[in-house]
């Protein structure tokens, strides 16, 4: 317990200073990080601890996205950090309403119906122009500086700041559903992806407690759209509501560690590296993510968090080998 | 009293007809086998009854109110739990939290999500109680699919049991053990469910007649006869209905 602490009081460390240290594109980056991160998370809550594949995640982030531009497009002087939870209670509301239809199916039907919501959301977006801007999008409006009445006001259009808002808002996301994972709740939800039929017998609501699990799975990828509409300053139908966006997350839970909480936040990370190490062969980007995305899928089952106990049972299997040799001659 | 009773009870499968007219009665605090050849329509009224469907005709009682067609939920919280016949576990989850669940439901603890739920003493205290009633501590960290078979089904019959109902359903909770396991399994279900309205459905006549005060004969959707053990042995239709049924004429 002592170790994790010292482990998470350097990281966090590491993270205060990383933006003095490094240029702003490094900084950028941690922020598209810090997005993604909190986006694989959410989205993870359903696939890893609830045992629902969804197709159509973004539905929420895009809502979420959608909602801070409109609400700091149309409502003036509004403080930054209600602007970006309102847009993430606004995709937790399209959660909640979706609830009645998306309980009642699971497996294959559920993956194809968040897939048609998804895509429904998007042509929706597409078409309706006066308040979406189409394919174009919105954009350009003025982002008001995160404020505390005389104490500070951080113009979070820097990349300093806009470092520090969307780590802070996503580790703190992060950390929230971490927790619920840990509350009586939070068995539940692990029971109702082991055994639906036994959790219904023994008297817990399987029904109401997917439709809060849609609604905070909802708020979070929200709240990541929200802090994606803040740092772009730009939300279009392609960036945020464009299946892709809902894939992106779905190969880093993949790529880190499907059935951990926090193998997502690692795929987030090894993806955006490997996205910036193949930038300037754009051709290649997406051969390259192929051919990783097949080699974890065959090599590596468990995602890049279980590399260090595969190499471990590899070893010892090797020094088990050896010695029996050795008995053996 | 009556705990449970189901009147002209009828359930079909789009349109094959498997249970007719059933009226069951099971008093309180009475342990009552329902026995029958294969595809009499047991495991059906127990799902009929458990709400897994809903009856075509009929009406369930559980003490004295209709539940008929209610949610499974929904009568676990009124005291009837149940157990199945094919293991149904958190397979992936220890011993501890497997029967956890149970406890968690029983004190109310459902919709939480402010506490850590490590962190509630009274829960792990009823629970490592309920672990050592049935002999399964020193498993207690051990994934429920990773038991023996024998223990793998305690931990089946013993979750329907840790919400505390009034009356607990068992379907086949010998299905598939050996003579060892039965043994063992038949002591547990007899000690924890002492005093308690039970009942079951069973294959293995030893264990019938050791369990239960009273039997219910289903025979093609019908009840054929009903009553304690020595008059259902002397019973002439239940005779017949069996004939052939190698197991059930080695008892007689």
């Amino acid at each position: 317990m002592k170790r994790h602490l010292l482990w998470l009081m350097a990281a966090l460390a590491v993270l205060i200073v990383f933006p003095f240290i490094f240029g702003p594109l490094q900084t950028n980056l941690m922020v598209r990080f810090a997005i993604e991160a909190l986006f694989a998370v959410s989205l993870n809550l359903l696939l890893s601890f609830t045992g629902l594949l969804s197709f159509g995640h973004a539905l929420y982030f895009g809502v979420g996205a959608y909602g801070a531009a409109l609400i700091l497009t149309h409502l003036e002087g509004i403080p930054l950090v209600l602007a970006v939870l309102l847009s993430g209670l606004a995709a937790a509301l399209v959660g909640l309403l979706l609830s009645p239809l998306l309980v009642r199916v699971r497996a294959t039907a559920f993956t194809m119906l968040t897939l048609a919501f998804g895509q429904l959301l998007y042509v929706l977006c597409s078409k309706f122009r006066e308040v979406t801007g189409g394919e174009d999008g919105i954009m350009g409006w003025t982002t008001p500086p995160l404020r505390l009445p005389g104490v500070f006001s951080l113009d979070v259009t820097q990349p300093l700041y806009i470092y520090f808002f969307a780590l802070g808002l996503s580790g703190l996301g992060i950390l929230a559903m971490w927790y619920f994972t840990k509350t009586p709740m939070g068995s539940v939800m692990i029971s109702i992806r082991d055994n639906q039929k036994r959790v219904d017998y023994l008297g817990y609501q399987v029904v109401l407690t997917k439709a809060v699990i849609f609604c905070l799975s909802g708020f979070f990828a929200g709240l990541a759209g929200a802090i994606y509409a803040v740092f772009n300053n730009l939300v279009s139908v392609g960036g945020v509501l464009h299946i892709m966006v809902s894939f992106q997350p779905l190969m880093a839970i993949l790529v880190g560690g499907i059935g951990t909480f926090f193998g997502p936040i690692l795929g987030s990370g090894l993806l955006l590296m490997l996205e910036e190490a193949t930038q300037a062969y754009p051709e290649l980007a997406q051969m390259i993510s192929g051919l990783i995305f097949i080699a974890v899928v065959l090599f590596l089952p468990g995602g890049a968090i279980s590399f260090g106990a595969r190499l471990r049972g590899w070893w010892q299997k090797r020094a088990y080998l050896r010695k029996a040799r050795e008995i053996a001659a | 009293m009556n705990i449970l009773e189901t009147k002209a009870l009828c359930h079909d499968f789009k349109g094959l007809q498997v249970l007719f007219d059933v009226g069951l009665t099971v008093r309180q605090g009475e342990h009552h086998a329902i026995i029958g050849p294969n595809g009499a329509g047991k495991t059906t009224l127990f799902n009929v009854i458990t709400g897994t469907y809903r009856p075509s005709g009929g009406q369930v009682l559980f003490k004295g109110q209709d539940i008929t067609g209610l949610q499974p939920y929904k009568l676990a919280r009124r005291g009837l739990g149940r157990s199945f016949q094919i293991t149904s576990t958190f397979e992936k989850q220890t011993v501890f939290q497997n029967i956890r669940m149970g406890v968690m439901s029983r004190m109310g603890v459902r919709f939480d999500c402010w506490r850590r739920v490590a962190g509630l003493d009274s829960v792990a205290r009823e629970t490592e109680e309920i672990l050592a009633s049935i002999g399964l501590t020193a498993e207690r960290e051990v994934l429920a699919c990773q038991l023996s078979y024998g223990k793998h089904r305690a931990l089946e019959v013993s979750m329907a049991l840790a919400t505390n109902p009034d009356l607990v359903m068992l379907d086949e909770p010998t299905a598939g053990m050996s003579k060892e396991e039965t043994h063992a399994t038949v002591e547990l279900i007899k000690r924890l469910t002492q005093g308690k309205s039970m009942v079951m459905v069973e294959h293995d006549m030893d264990v019938v007649f050791t369990l239960a005060d009273r039997i219910t004969v289903l025979y093609y959707g019908s009840i054929l006869a009903s009553g304690p053990p020595g008059e259902i042995r002397e019973n002439q239709a239940v005779r017949d209905a069996y004939l052939g049924d190698m197991e059930f004429s080695n008892v007689f």
